[in-house]
């Protein structure tokens, strides 16, 4: 039998479906194609529902034999997918299979609380404040669609105001729990999805097309409590390559195997540093990754961060989450303190074969320059005078990059400098490798840096008697792009973020300040809400209680869950006073509370005389008179017309008789 | 002259038996000047109370069996051509009385409910042109079989609306019914007294609008419909005419008691009789509860000043 249209012109349906679909939408990534399909194709049926195109709904029989086979597909494509990501593509697909069979109350309910469940898994996906706006609308609107279906007749203004002071009213207390409620750990392990979108990765191979330029998403920022560098200075290292195979860069192996080893010791690497430093907190961008930034040489006191001996900054867990950290760099400080017959070993390494002609070069430069300063003198001669170019659009060297960038092609980006030296270096008997992270950083203020994904960049470090050296030969090649960032350095072939929607409206001033705005909002939006940890709550705690003793933090608590009843009690407070507007039915609630006190309570619903009634044969004797006079002024002040002398009058019997009720009825209780 | 009213009620109790409310509420419904739907099953004495209704006010009754073929020109009236003087003559049709029983209203077709229905809202007959009107007072009383009953044309909301009170009869209770068996048999030719005349009721009428209806009075009404248009429990609300019929019906049941103000137990007797037909349930589940009038007064305080 087909079954009636429950929908029909029902608006809390129609906001549901929609914020399901703003929901599935916002989480795009993490869920597969199909299920995105499958919750239009709900939307659409019940949209079709609310406009009455479709009068029936579908029959059971059919959403069950669809939900069977999406089962079995969701189980089919679902088995790769790991926990957390096949539970969220279970839950969205079956809240579509629910909106299509939505006909009873228990299914609304249901599927209402699924969406405030799915809205706080977008907040694990999506952080930025844009998405967290965009929750918070969604969650106002699922509101919206419940004040609804509570009195469907109710016009769509009176809805969103009653909707919003309900909000009003919650929102202190959910500032009170957001500052004050214990910060609980992550309680699943996050996905690694996002990892290939970095600008960085831990093999680089200059051969391949240029990718990392171009996008302008955050890597992380810093905001400094020192002086901050200069442009020449913001070389952050991200990452240490060492091992070349004669095409790609990557960590080495070895080194990979004794930074574990170390680090299950408990053995950090403590160089011992002094000097100048610049002193700055980051706040890392989820990468699904545990390398960090900093300025050589890094050193921080964070518990989450340990210092590799190649100098490189590790967080003990991925990066599922942004992450905030603090810093000192000692800026001054030669880098000599690694494992240098490690060092030695590692950075010497060049492959057997390939490259032929840059071997021969090197040979021939070796030959010519006695010590490692002429030489690698003579190396930056190559790059100064062989007419080489800055380019994001490199073209593709399969085989023997290293010769086909050095003398054919002439033209290439940062990996293909740092790749093309540093070998050269190697081959030349000097120790030296590959270091990957970020040259720049915009200013906004005077203390704080964002450094975006297009400031990715790669040097090289070659190892003298005085420690590690870094050598940049991409600045010899287009010193514009130290001095004023990548933008300027390429300005002339127009390849910056040419994959970026509206990268071209980068020159117009006011949307440029608009951009920078956000950025700024975003900025605080992740430094105070998102980067609030549990250390600042314990800081916030600590300044306002001194020291955190169990018993002070008892009575905090004590304090706050008193401070939250006082806060609903206010928005109680015009109900519980009594209406002193209308004196008469003052008295009257007085008398009605005296008999509820001796057991007989009035049905909210019961008119004065009935309740007379029931009172006289509950009571009989002076109580009953007593509450019969009572009702009778009461009914005569409120119910005829009177002049004003009677009604005072009246006043007068009812002031006089709620005494006479009390003790009436103290006499028959006693 | 309220005492007249009280002899009524006792006239037709007479008849009606263990009815009291019932038939308090059938009076309250010709005073305030509204149309009564008595639905009920066949047997239950409908047609006796609205003879009895008639009688006790000296009133003409008419009488109009509804069936599937009944055409609305047989309950109008036609217009016959007259040999002898040449012309059309009006020949006026059983609903020119003042006290018309509309028998099995939703047997009849669509065609000739709406006409009724429409001479019941106007007061008036409009055929070939020509505007009768009917007599005053004019009192339908309509009777229905409960809609699942086979055979039937159920109203629509719109007309229902147009019936100021529904009642329904039931079952008497056992001396009730005991005692109806006990009388003799003869007593379908029994008159019953007529207590009030024509002028004495319009008088009455007019004296409705002086039953003094206080801010707190018109306050509960105000919330008993708004608590309708805003709760979840009903898919049809209470419309303005609606609360029109309850205040009308309050201060009849008023007079009917010998009061010139209303309380809130005024509201509360008439509601039921006045509401129920105009709500329905949002769902299936709260239909099979108490009646939904029921379920309006539980949830909403007279008092709350």
């Amino acid at each position: 039998m087909p079954r009636l249209n429950p929908s029909a012109h029902n608006h809390a349906h129609l906001l549901l479906s929609l914020v399901l679909l703003v929901n599935a939408a916002s989480l795009f990534e993490p869920l597969q194609l199909w299920i995105l399909l499958l919750v239009l194709c709900a939307v659409i049926i019940r949209l079709s529902l609310f406009l009455n195109w479709q009068k029936h709904q579908l029959s059971v029989r059919t959403l069950n034999l669809l939900a069977v086979l999406s089962a079995i597909v969701l189980a089919y494509f679902g088995w790769q997918l790991g926990l957390l990501l096949g539970m969220l593509n279970l839950l969205v697909m079956a809240s579509s299979l629910k909106l299509m069979l939505l006909a009873s109350r228990r299914d609304y309910f249901q599927l209402i609380s699924v969406q405030f469940f799915l809205i706080g898994t977008g907040l694990v996906f999506n952080q930025s404040i844009a998405f967290s706006m965009l929750y918070g609308l969604l969650t106002l609107l699922l509101l919206l669609s419940l004040a609804f279906h509570i009195s469907p007749s109710s016009a769509w203004l009176q809805q969103s105001h009653r909707v919003g002071m309900l909000c009003l009213q919650a929102l202190p207390i959910a500032l009170l729990l957001f500052l004050v409620m214990p910060k609980l750990g992550p309680m699943w392990q996050m996905p690694t999805a996002k990892g290939t979108e970095t600008g960085l990765s831990e093999r680089v191979t200059p051969g391949d097309v240029a990718q990392l330029a171009r996008s302008a998403d955050l890597a992380f920022r810093a905001t400094f409590d020192s002086i901050v560098p200069n442009t020449s200075q913001r070389y952050w290292r991200a990452l240490t390559l060492e091992d070349f195979d004669g095409k790609s860069w990557q960590v080495h192996p070895y080194r990979q195997k004794l930074r574990e080893r170390y680090r299950s010791a408990g053995l950090a690497f403590r160089p011992a540093i002094e000097g100048p430093s610049f002193d700055y907190q980051v706040i890392a961008e989820p990468t699904q990754q545990r390398w960090l930034f900093g300025l050589d040489i890094a050193i921080s006191s964070d518990p989450q961060v340990w210092l590799s001996h190649d100098y490189q900054l590790v967080s003990r867990i991925n990066l599922q989450s942004s992450l905030a950290y603090k810093v000192k760099s000692y800026f001054m400080a030669p880098l000599q303190e690694g494992i240098p017959e490690l060092d030695n070993r590692l950075n010497l390494q060049v492959p057997a074969e390939g490259n032929p002609r840059t071997r021969e070069l090197a040979l021939q430069l070796r030959a010519e320059h006695v010590g490692d300063k002429a030489y690698l003198q003579a190396v930056k001669e190559v790059f100064t005078a062989g007419g080489f170019r800055y380019t994001l659009r490199p073209n593709p060297m399969p085989v023997d990059p290293v010769d086909q960038f050095l003398f054919e092609d002439k033209a290439g980006f940062c990996a293909h400098y740092a790749s093309a030296a540093a070998y050269m270096l190697r081959l030349g008997g000097i120790p030296a490798r590959m270091v990957t992270g970020y040259l720049g950083g915009e200013m906004r203020g005077d203390r704080y840096m964002s450094v975006y994904q297009y400031d990715a960049h790669a040097w090289v470090e070659w190892l003298s008697d005085q420690g590690w050296q870094r050598f940049d030969p991409t600045v010899l090649v287009s010193p514009l792009r130290l001095d004023y960032g990548l933008e300027r350095a390429v300005a002339y072939e127009e390849s910056f973020l040419l994959d970026t929607p509206l990268a071209g409206f980068r020159n117009i001033a006011w949307l440029n300040e608009f951009r920078l705005m956000l950025a700024d909002m975003d900025y605080l939006w992740s430094r105070w809400v998102l980067g609030f940890s549990r250390e600042n709550q314990q800081d916030m705690l600590k300044s306002l209680l001194g020291k955190l003793t169990p018993t002070r933090l008892a009575l905090f608590g004590l304090a706050l869950v008193l401070a939250i009843a006082l806060l609903l009690g206010l928005y109680q407070l015009k109900h519980w006073l009594p209406d002193r507007s209308n004196p008469s039915a003052w008295y009257y609630k007085k008398a009605l509370k005296l008999l509820a006190k001796q057991g007989l309570q009035r049905p909210s619903w019961q008119g004065p005389q009935d309740f007379n009634q029931e009172v006289a044969q509950r009571f009989p004797g002076k109580a009953a008179r007593c509450f019969g006079q009572l009702t009778y002024h009461y009914m005569r002040m409120n119910y005829r017309p009177m002049s004003e002398q009677e009604q005072k009058a009246s006043l007068s019997q009812l002031r006089r008789l709620v005494p006479q009720l009390k003790q009436a009825l103290s006499e028959g209780g006693g | 002259m309220q005492t007249q009213i009280q002899q009524a009620v006792e006239q037709i109790s007479t008849l009606i038996l263990g009815k009291q409310q019932e038939v308090r509420l059938a009076l309250t419904c010709l005073l305030a000047g509204g149309h009564l739907l008595i639905e009920d099953l066949p047997g239950m004495g409908k047609t006796t109370l609205s003879h009895a209704l008639a009688q006790v006010f000296g009133l003409n009754f008419s009488r109009i069996q509804f069936t599937s073929d009944l055409l609305p020109a047989d309950m109008l009236g036609v217009n016959i051509f007259d040999n002898q003087q040449q012309s059309f003559r009006f020949h006026p049709g059983p609903i020119f009385s003042q006290v018309v029983l509309a028998d099995e209203i939703n047997r009849a077709s669509p065609k000739t409910q709406s006409a009724l229905l429409e001479a019941m809202e106007e007061h008036q007959v409009s055929l070939d042109g020509k505007t009768h009107h009917l007599p005053e007072p004019f009192f339908v009383i309509g009777t229905q079989n409960p809609v699942h009953q086979a055979g039937t044309y159920p109203l629509p909301e719109s007309q229902l609306d147009r019936f100021l009170m529904r009642v329904q009869l039931g079952y008497p209770n056992w001396q009730a019914e005991k005692k109806m068996l006990q009388q003799p048999q003869a007593d379908r030719s029994v008159r019953l007294k007529q207590v009030i005349d024509i002028q004495q009721l319009l008088r009455l009428q007019q004296h409705l609008g002086k039953i003094h209806a206080s801010e707190g009075i018109l306050d509960y009404i105000l919330r008993l419909v708004t608590f309708s248009r805003e709760s979840d429990l009903f898919a049809n609300a209470l419309s303005p005419r609606a609360s029109k019929a309850i205040l009308q019906a309050a201060r009849s049941w008023a007079l009917l008691h010998e009061r010139d103000y209303l309380i809130p137990e005024d509201i509360q007797a008439v509601l039921p009789a006045v509401a129920e037909h105009r709500l329905r349930a949002a769902l299936a589940e709260h239909q099979s509860k108490s009646s939904l009038s029921r379920q309006l007064l539980e949830h909403v305080d007279p008092l709350a000043a």
